[in-house]
C-alpha cells in the first residue's frame, strides 16, 4: 500500500479529529506536499460540509411560557353554567343513569295516558259538552264549531211564545 | 349481586317518582272553593253591520251564528261558591241561574236554568273547560235575538 493510499484511507478519522496528535501531524505534512491527497482532503471536507447542512438542523425555538400561562388560566377560570349543564346532560346518557331513565319515561307516559283527557281524546278537553238538556217542549239545536271550539245551544221559540211576544218580530231561528 | 343491588336502588327511585307524579295529578284535581261565572249578553240582529268592539275576542265564536250585527248589552260576573247558586238578570224579564256541579280534569260542570217571567225556558247541564265558555242563544229581544256567553273559571 502506497503512502497516498494509506493517507486517504485514514483521512476521514483525521478530519473528524479522531487521530492521535503525532499521527495527525505527519498526515498533515503529507497532505501539504501531495497534490492528489490535498485534492482528496478538499473533496472530503466539502462533502462533510454538505452533510452537516442537511443533517444538523437547529431545532425551532419553542415558547413554553404562553403555553403554561394558558394552562394556568384554564385551571383558574370559572366554568360557565352551560358547560356544567352540558356535562351533567352527557352524564345522563351513561349506562347507569339511562337504566332508570327508561322506566321513568314509561311511568310518565302511563300517568299521562291514565288522565281522563287522553282516554277521551283531545277534542273532549277543548269543547264544552252538554250533559243534559230540558227545554220544556221547545225545540233545541246543538252546534259544535270546530274552528273556535265553541258549543252553542240554540232555542227555537214555539208558536205560543211567539204569540206572547207578538211585538218581537225577531228572527228566532238560528242562522247557522 | 352488584346488578341486583343497582336494580333495587333504581326500583326504589322509580317508585318514589311514580308516587310524586300520582300526588301531583291528585293535587291538580282538588275541588275549587268557588267559581267565577261571567255572563255576557249580546243582541244579535240582521239590521246594519255593526260589530260591537267590546266583543272583539268573540268574533270567531259568533261567526257561525251568521247574524249581521252583534251588540253587547250587558256583562255580569259573580263569584259562585262551590255547590252554590247565583242568579243573573237577563234583559227582557229573564233570569239565568248558574250552579257549579262538578270539577274534573280541569273541566267545570255547570247547571244552568233560564227563566222568563218566572217560567222555565231551559234547564241544562254543560261541562266546559276551566276558563272556557259556551253559548246559549235564541230568545227574542227588541227585534233581535239574545245570545248569552256563559263562562266559568275555577278559583
Amino acid at each position: 500500500m502506497s503512502e497516498c493510499e494509506r493517507v486517504q484511507e485514514t483521512m476521514g478519522r483525521w478530519l473528524d479529529g479522531e487521530m492521535p496528535l503525532g499521527e495527525g501531524e505527519s498526515l498533515r505534512a503529507h497532505v501539504t506536499h501531495c497534490a492528489e491527497c490535498g485534492e482528496a482532503q478538499r473533496r472530503l471536507e466539502k462533502m462533510q460540509l454538505a452533510l452537516k447542512s442537511v443533517l444538523v438542523v437547529e431545532p425551532p425555538a419553542i415558547e413554553f411560557q404562553p403555553f403554561w400561562q394558558a394552562v394556568e388560566r384554564r385551571i383558574q377560570e370559572k366554568r360557565s353554567w352551560h358547560e356544567d349543564w352540558f356535562d351533567w346532560a352527557r352524564g345522563l346518557f351513561t349506562a347507569p343513569r339511562i337504566a332508570w331513565a327508561v322506566p321513568l319515561a314509561i311511568g310518565l307516559l302511563l300517568v299521562l295516558f291514565s288522565a281522563d283527557g287522553w282516554r277521551f281524546g283531545s277534542s273532549r278537553g277543548s269543547f264544552a259538552s252538554v250533559e243534559s238538556i230540558d227545554a220544556y217542549g221547545r225545540s233545541v239545536a246543538l252546534l259544535r264549531e270546530n274552528e273556535s271550539k265553541t258549543t252553542v245551544i240554540w232555542l227555537y221559540q214555539d208558536q205560543e211564545d211567539e204569540n206572547e211576544a207578538a211585538d218581537d218580530s225577531a228572527k228566532t231561528a238560528p242562522a247557522f | 349481586m352488584r346488578l341486583l343491588t343497582t336494580l333495587r336502588k333504581q326500583l326504589r327511585l322509580f317508585s318514589l317518582i311514580l308516587i310524586l307524579a300520582a300526588g301531583w295529578v291528585d293535587a291538580a284535581e282538588k275541588t275549587p272553593q268557588s267559581v267565577q261565572v261571567t255572563i255576557r249578553t249580546i243582541l244579535a240582529e240582521n239590521k246594519g253591520d255593526e260589530f260591537d268592539p267590546k266583543l272583539k275576542g268573540m268574533e270567531q265564536q259568533l261567526k257561525p251564528l251568521k247574524y249581521r250585527s252583534y251588540r253587547s248589552l250587558k256583562d255580569e260576573g259573580q263569584i259562585v261558591p262551590w255547590q252554590g247558586t247565583k242568579s243573573f238578570e237577563i234583559p227582557g224579564g229573564r233570569s239565568l241561574t248558574v250552579a257549579p256541579q262538578d270539577f274534573q280534569n280541569n273541566r267545570i260542570a255547570l247547571k244552568v236554568r233560564l227563566t222568563e217571567r218566572d217560567k222555565p225556558v231551559i234547564d241544562t247541564t254543560v261541562t266546559i273547560p276551566n276558563k272556557g265558555n259556551f253559548i246559549l242563544g235564541g230568545p227574542p229581544h227588541e227585534g233581535g235575538t239574545l245570545v248569552l256567553s256563559i263562562s266559568a273559571s275555577a278559583q
